[in-house]
């Protein structure tokens, strides 16, 4: 029971191409999840409260249902209920847009949490109007003390990205499925995938640790 | 558009299976998840490099590879080096191995925040490791441990949907078994949806319950983890 790779080496060029695909799937879904956090962030310190009520629902709605299932709905019921006839792509973007937005909220508020009083203080003592003091003083503030922490959130979406596969996305899991229903050589084709979304999330993990200890560095 | 929930009505057998082995899963992998985790800790903070090595490795391979990777690596693997073992059995080796290395940077996380005086001290008391370790760290990890790893183990819940891509037949493939006979996508994945929500919410409510005897604040701070 020998491993043999040099069958499946010169074969294996759709791979890198899912393999691309999923860090282009997963750069869109990762900028989905910013906005929706951004937006869920608002809705949360609004003085509407059922806009926080809101927030709070969705959040423990995302944390409550495994990914899977969140893609499942949102491709089979997103097009029957509303109307509109969504591609697998959009669908799986989206889905996992939404479902990394619930954390990327989360990590926003950890983010707002450190910003000083002062600034909300000097912000109004300027007269700045509301949304102002927002986009213009305290975001700004908010996203550059959590750059890291988004790193590492966008391995998190990388790491969900197989489950598209799951809605005929050819990203790098559906691209070794069909190789080794090609080669009959799934051990090999799965082990060089392994490797591969190794590669990638480690390199970013290992990426946002840098910049965290930098960041620690500068803050002292 | 009408919904038809009386076709799930009448595939609630399905369902109620489904959850069934959801929760049998669960309960089997998470118990081995924290005492895998554990032994993978302890090596992960031992000072012996032939310890320490393969534990970093297994971590870092386990947080980095996705756990669909994984299972199929497994499904596929078993078979061909000869060992016959049923899907769920594989589902929940895989969810198992998989858990343990979150719950070994858990308890690594807990162990570091463990002051270190405390282990001077049993040191200087003349403490063997085994029995400080036993008896002076671990009661302390408690409060640092447990909000993150009930964190994990309410996603190892969630990962156990993944099993349904190698056809065990736990609840997401449930839906699909149901979805495939009625043909009504919205209503089963809506269904499933709820029903995880209520298992993954009794959970942690349950979680908390039990915590707050010891310390009442912060379950919501780590909720970073997927």
């Amino acid at each position: 029971m020998d491993l043999q790779f040099f069958e499946i080496i010169p074969k294996s060029g759709p791979l890198f191409v899912g393999a691309l695909y999923t860090i282009f799937v997963g750069l869109v879904a990762c900028g989905v999840g910013v906005l929706v956090g951004t937006g869920l962030l608002l809705m949360r310190n609004s003085r509407f409260w059922l806009l926080r009520i809101f927030v709070g629902i969705y959040g423990s709605f995302i944390r409550g249902t495994p990914a899977l299932v969140q893609i499942l709905v949102f491709y089979y019921a997103l097009a029957p209920l509303t109307g509109i006839n969504i591609g697998p792509f959009t669908a799986g973007i989206m889905a996992v847009g939404f479902n990394s937005g619930a954390y990327v909220a989360e990590i926003l508020r950890g983010g707002l949490s450190r910003i000083s009083k002062g600034q909300w203080e000097a912000a109004e003592a300027l007269g700045l109007p509301k949304h102002k003091v927002w986009f213009k003083v305290v975001l700004p503030q908010v996203f550059n003390s959590v750059i890291p922490l988004l790193v590492n959130e966008f391995t998190m979406v990388i790491k969900i990205t197989p489950l598209l596969s799951t809605i005929t996305l050819v990203e790098l899991t559906r691209a070794s499925q069909m190789l080794y229903n090609e080669t009959f050589r799934p051990v090999e084709v799965l082990l060089l995938a392994a490797f591969i979304y190794f590669v990638i999330c480690f390199s970013i993990s290992q990426f946002g640790e840098h910049l965290q200890r930098r960041s620690q560095k500068f803050r002292l | 558009m009408i919904f038809d929930y009386g076709a799930i009505w009448d595939n609630r057998d399905i369902l109620v299976g489904g959850v069934f082995n959801t929760l049998l899963i669960s309960c089997i992998a998470i118990p081995i998840g924290i005492f895998v985790g554990m032994a993978i800790c302890l090596m992960r903070i031992s000072k012996q490099r032939l310890l320490r090595w393969p534990a970093i490795v297994y971590i870092e391979l386990m947080r980095n590879i996705p756990l669909l990777i994984l299972i199929f690596m497994m499904f596929y693997a078993l078979p061909f080096y000869g060992v016959r073992v049923s899907g769920l059995t594989t589902g929940i080796i895989c969810l198992s191995i998989y858990g343990s290395a979150y719950f070994a940077e858990v308890f690594r996380g807990g162990v570091e925040s463990v002051s270190k005086g405390q282990f001077d001290a049993a040191r200087a008391l003349g403490l063997k490791y085994g029995f400080y370790m036993r008896r002076v760290i671990l009661p302390q990890l408690y409060t640092y441990v447990y909000p993150p790893g009930t964190n994990i183990a309410l996603t190892m819940i969630k990962e156990s949907s993944l099993l349904s891509m190698i056809t065990v037949a736990e609840l997401t493939y449930a839906a699909h078994d149901i979805n495939g006979r009625t043909f009504t996508p919205v209503e089963t994945f809506a269904t499933i949806a709820v029903i995880y929500w209520v298992i993954c919410t009794l959970f942690l409510k349950f979680a908390q319950m039990l915590q707050s005897r010891s310390d009442p604040n912060d379950s919501s701070t780590s909720m970073v983890f997927r």
